[in-house]
């Protein structure tokens, strides 16, 4: 599937936040150990969601090429993963990885928009790049 | 139970208009039901009738001219502070209402939900600027212009304001004009285009959550009849109209011989000038925008595309993304978030927009993108969709490329020189919103000294200013001297007074 609108796109990371930060609560239910760090993720993956859902509605015109911007290949950027989860930490990367991707791409793609809604996505993927290293810490690898 | 991080949002989103509501006028603080004659609000991707609007008579104009006459004195008195909060409160409210406002115009106009939310946000900066008046309305004063004696300048207001608005941008445009006119002190009467009066009829509920005293926001719908009152009634003081061009012309000229001001703002034939140096990749983006953005529907969308130089290779390649781009586009209800190109407003626009395209096939020029018959998603109603369609090999005296179509047409014409490329744009009637693509500053700043245009693009197709910039117009485009927006709206809506002032 194609995301070929800006509503669609932020419609898409809104999605992949909320269905990650689901991933993280049900990952913190098996790790009672790593509940807090994972539990803090789910938390950070909802505030995110806001920010750029809040960038987009902020600085949105009709004016630009909201409409002509993106063309993202969704099926690079999909996850898949059962409830309840399996695979642990080493999913949690790979699924980070994915996302970590779709952002570099949607922040590249955005460039033509005004600079908050590359700025979001930008920043969405900086924060996955450091948890990526967290997540591999604690996964031992 | 597996779940995926991939479902795409293209359901429809929920429509905010249900049940068919009657239009009601809102004069004087309340609702009224009009005594004319009620016509469907047909949503132009269905078909389907949305609501109903009146076509209100001359008494409820008077009606509401006299309420704004009666609430002038008291509303010009109340402070700038305080006025500046009640337009504060309704930002709020905009603010919390964004996304059913933007839903509403999809509904009622047609146009891509991104497009509507753009508006919305348009419309909602013209309210942030406004909110500045205790500073944006100050005068000027100077001491001892002569012995013992100092003048200055306040600005004062005038009365009570007419606001016609067009089909296009049913929530944005009035918003160009209203909250600088409440701000100043002024009254409104607001005359909504009867294709599209939902919105404004939303932002009327909100004008009186915000807390403004009854008579100083008003709203009549209507045709003729309401516009025509509006211009010959002795109790206003001036009009602000965006139009087409013999109507601005018409609005203007009443306005004159009844002692009105004016701002009137016609329609345009817009050229977008591409350097063989241009940034490819984003000029056909902002192509796709400008041409087919509010399917052309937009007095800045691009209408003429001048591309410049003798350089076949680089206009073939050039042709080539800006075809592939525009077949790409996906045509549909604005209400499912991956349709990039609505319908027309209604079957008669689109069937003049069917005219100007077969006398461009008549005349000569070369159809290479057909959009009359489109492939449209979720099988709709065919009757107000088109598809983005391209003329090659268009020359300056063809229909096509001197009338305004108002529909997805892109007329693609050739200059040898920037030369003779703003020779061509300056020819045009027109000057509303031409745009130059390159990337060499050379070229931009010769372009934009040169060019006879109120509002000029760098790489920008759609060259609409923000809030706090004067939405400019010039030749056909435009008729009056202050614009819409920002500080020249500010000037528009008050009169300078002059204070001279010696104590004995």
């Amino acid at each position: 599937m194609r995301l070929n609108t800006a509503s669609v796109t932020v419609g898409f990371a809104k999605k992949l936040e909320d269905d990650s930060a689901r991933f993280y609560e049900g990952l913190a239910a098996q790790n009672p150990a790593n509940s807090v760090v994972l539990l803090s993720l789910a938390k950070e993956n909802r505030r995110c969601a806001t920010d750029i859902e809040r960038a987009y509605y902020g600085v949105i015109t009709d004016a630009i090429e909201s409409c002509f911007t993106f063309d993202i290949d969704t099926e690079k950027y999909s996850f898949t993963f059962d409830m309840p989860v399996s695979g642990g930490l080493k999913q949690a990367v790979a699924m980070e990885e994915r996302i970590l991707a779709f952002y570099e791409e949607a922040a590249e793609q955005s460039r033509s928009l005004m600079c908050d809604v590359p700025r979001a996505f930008g920043l969405a993927a900086k924060k996955r790049a450091q948890r990526i290293g967290r997540l591999k810490a604690l996964a031992g690898q | 139970m597996q779940m995926t991080g991939v479902n795409q949002h293209t359901a429809i989103l929920d429509e905010p208009i249900k049940g068919k509501p009657l239009v009601r006028n809102y004069i004087n603080g309340e609702w009224i039901e009009s005594k004319g004659e009620i016509r469907d609000v047909v949503n132009p991707a269905t078909g389907e009738a949305i609501a109903q609007v009146p076509i209100s008579t001359k008494e409820e104009v008077d009606a509401a001219v006299a309420a704004a006459q009666e609430a002038f004195p008291t509303w010009r008195t109340t402070t700038p502070l305080a006025r500046s909060r009640c337009l504060f409160r309704l930002k709020g409210l905009l603010e919390e209402h964004f996304e059913e406002l933007s839903r509403i115009q999809t509904q009622e106009h047609g146009k891509t939900i991104d497009e509507s939310r753009g508006e919305t946000r348009r419309g909602i900066e013209n309210v942030e600027v406004a909110c500045g008046i205790p500073t944006l309305m100050q005068g000027y004063h100077s001491e001892d212009i002569a012995n013992g004696m100092d003048e200055w300048v306040i600005r004062t207001p005038l009365g009570v304001f007419g606001i016609i608005g067009p089909f296009n941008f049913p929530f944005m445009i009035p918003l160009w004009s209203a909250p600088y006119a409440v701000a100043t002190g002024n009254c409104v009467i607001i005359k909504p285009s009867s294709e599209v009066p939902l919105s404004q009829m939303k932002l009327a509920e909100l004008v009186d959550e915000a807390g403004f005293p009854p008579g100083v926001w008003n709203v009549v719908n209507g045709g003729r009849t309401v516009v025509s009152t509006i211009l010959e009634h002795s109790g206003i003081s001036g009009v602000t109209l965006v139009g087409s061009t013999p109507t601005a012309k018409y609005v203007y000229e009443r306005c004159g011989a009844t002692g009105k001001r004016a701002i009137a703002q016609g329609g345009a034939k817009n050229f977008m000038v591409i350097m063989p140096d241009c940034d490819v990749r984003r000029t056909v983006a902002a192509m796709m925008t400008s041409f087919f953005g509010n399917t052309g529907q937009r007095c800045l969308a691009g209408a003429n595309l001048l591309i410049v130089g003798e350089d076949d290779s680089f206009y073939k390649s050039f042709m080539g993304m800006v075809i592939a781009a525009a077949k790409k586009i996906i045509i549909g209800y604005g209400l499912d978030e991956s349709v990039q190109m609505g319908p027309v407003r209604d079957a008669e626009k689109k069937a003049n927009i069917i005219r100007y395209i077969e006398k461009g096939i008549h005349e000569g020029a070369n159809l290479i993108l057909d959009g009359r018959n489109p492939t449209v998603k979720n099988s709709l109603p065919l009757d107000t969709f088109l598809g983005p369609t391209i003329f090659e090999n268009v020359t300056p005296d063809m229909t096509i490329a001197k009338a305004e179509i108002f529909g997805p047409v892109m007329s693609v014409m050739r200059a040898k020189t920037l030369d003779d490329a703003i020779e061509m744009c300056n020819a045009s009637p027109f000057g509303n919103g031409d745009a130059i693509f390159t990337t060499s500053g050379k070229y931009a700043r010769e372009f934009q000294y040169r060019i006879v245009s109120g509002n000029v693009g760098i790489n920008v197709g759609v060259t609409a200013p923000v809030a706090f910039f004067p939405f400019s117009g010039m030749k056909d485009s435009f008729f009056g001297i202050l614009h819409t927006q920002g500080q020249e709206a500010v000037r528009f809506f008050t009169e300078s007074k002059v204070i001279i002032q010696r104590w004995f």
